[in-house]
């Protein structure tokens, strides 16, 4: 694998939470174009991992490197790291009172344009932007004015995340449980949605607890978290085995 | 949060304050301004009042407001954008419901920064014969950094029996899980915590008149960034 392949590279990583190690030496090394599955029971630190990467600042890592592009990561503030081309899908997306979606998103999109050194977008081009986005995760005119996910379902929640993720097109996506609480529909939609957005430089972690969603994203590589440590990496056939035997095999 | 009841069950008929502007029946003020020191309107039959109070930096003065509605059907709006900076900001606002069938409302949200102390002071009363009297009040209250000091005293006067009375308050801070969530979504610290605050005090901005709305908007947004 050339060195400039490589789009994400963890080593040895340790994190806790207050006195409370979770991540207790994690190695994972994710290259341009690959999709990873990281699967593991309830408290094996999943979740822990995805907000290590995103940087969120209650967990302290204690341990370890991560680099991303070449560049130290947890060197990085959060935005610095969405620029940066790392999004998160959150697993429990946040409420923003009194911001609509489309002020929230023309914040993000032209900070990350003045990080580049590029100027606002246009309000035409934004406007195109945004229907372009709202329509892959089918989403109507109204949703633009919303508040941020005040008032929405759980499947709204879902889409909100992944239509951001498509506004913000990045390299590495995180997808932390998107698949909890959504019904068929709105699984196929997501998943649809994410899927459309895989090039052969994109890459994506799938954290999830069931084999559900990784029927819809086909990962390249399956990665078994235990106790806050990677126990069994494999590929596809590692979903199957999950789904008949659990988590006590490994 | 404090609330009390003064003097329970003896209502004091105290008169209605001298050289209070009179809002005469079947006729609508409304007004949206910075004003400083003692104010009193009174509410004629069917008279409706709309008072969208302005602090900004530098202009918060203390403020003592008394609303008196005197006529059935008379209908007071009282709201407030309050950013202190520094200094003592002491708001006294007192609404008397003197008849029955009137309706009153206050929205007061401030944001208080740096070494500020605001105190709001909410009184409602309602005579003994006011019945139907419809009366709520709401303060919000934002302290940026550990000197800022905010004090809320909302208290309710209730006489008579057949009402419909609500008051709320708070005191807090911007929320970290909002702050992070923008971050990462590439929203640098300083415009998320810039976009919380206007959407704190946004509420409010809907009480504003709709000609004046938009300078008043763009006041907010030039001032929040400025904290």
């Amino acid at each position: 694998m050339a060195e400039n392949d490589i789009l994400l590279d963890i080593r040895g990583l340790h994190a806790s939470i207050g006195d409370k190690e979770i991540l207790k030496g994690i190695d994972l090394t994710i290259s341009k174009g690959e999709v990873h599955a990281v699967m593991g029971p309830n408290g094996a630190g999943k979740s822990t991992l995805s907000a290590v990467l995103v940087g969120r600042p209650d967990y302290t890592v204690t341990e370890g490197s991560v680099t991303f592009l070449g560049r130290d990561l947890l060197a990085m503030s959060p935005e610095e790291r969405s620029w940066a081309g790392i999004f998160l899908s959150f697993q429990y997306p946040i409420e923003i009172p009194g911001v609509s979606i489309t002020n929230f998103m023309k914040a993000a999109v032209n900070a990350r344009r003045k990080a580049q050194g590029l100027e606002d977008l246009k309000p035409t081009e934004f406007i195109k932007m945004m229907k372009e986005k709202m329509a892959m995760v089918q989403m109507k005119g109204e949703f633009a004015k919303r508040e941020v996910n005040v008032g929405f379902s759980g499947g709204e929640k879902k889409r909100n995340e992944i239509f951001q993720m498509a506004m913000l097109d990045p390299m590495l996506s995180i997808l932390d449980e998107t698949d909890s609480g959504l019904d068929v529909d709105a699984l196929r939609i997501v998943a649809e949605g994410v899927n459309k957005l895989r090039t052969p430089e994109k890459s994506a972690i799938v954290i999830t607890h069931y084999q559900r969603l990784l029927e819809y994203i086909v990962p390249d590589v399956v990665h078994v978290l235990k106790a806050g440590r990677i126990v069994k990496t494999g590929g596809r056939e590692l979903v199957d085995i999950i789904d008949r035997n659990g988590y006590d095999a490994f | 949060m404090k609330e009390k009841i003064i003097d329970k069950g003896h209502y004091v008929d105290v008169p209605v304050p001298e050289g209070a502007v009179v809002v005469p029946a079947g006729s609508r003020l409304a007004v949206c301004y910075t004003l400083a020191g003692r104010h009193a309107f009174v509410l004629e039959a069917g008279a409706s009042l709309d008072l969208c109070l302005l602090a900004f930096p530098g202009e918060c003065d203390g403020l003592e407001l008394s609303v008196d509605l005197v006529g059935e059907g008379a209908e007071a709006s009282l709201s407030g954008i309050c950013v202190c900076s520094e200094g003592e900001f002491p708001l006294k606002v007192t609404v008397r419901h003197r008849v029955g069938g009137c309706v009153s409302t206050q929205l007061f949200n401030g944001i208080v920064a740096g070494s500020a102390r605001t105190g709001f002071d909410g009184r409602i009363v309602v005579a003994p014969d006011a019945q139907k009297t419809k009366a709520f009040q709401t303060n919000h209250n934002l302290l940026l950094g550990d000197a800022a000091r905010a004090e809320t005293r909302p208290q309710l006067e209730i006489y008579a029996d057949d009402v419909e009375c609500s008051h709320g308050a708070t005191i807090g801070r911007l929320d970290e899980s909002a702050q992070f969530y923008m971050q990462s979504r590439g929203i640098p610290e300083k415009e998320a915590k810039v976009l919380q605050m206007i959407s704190f005090l946004s509420p409010v901005l809907e009480h504003v008149p709709e000609d004046r709305r938009e300078e008043i908007a763009a006041r907010i947004e030039q001032t929040v960034r400025s904290l």
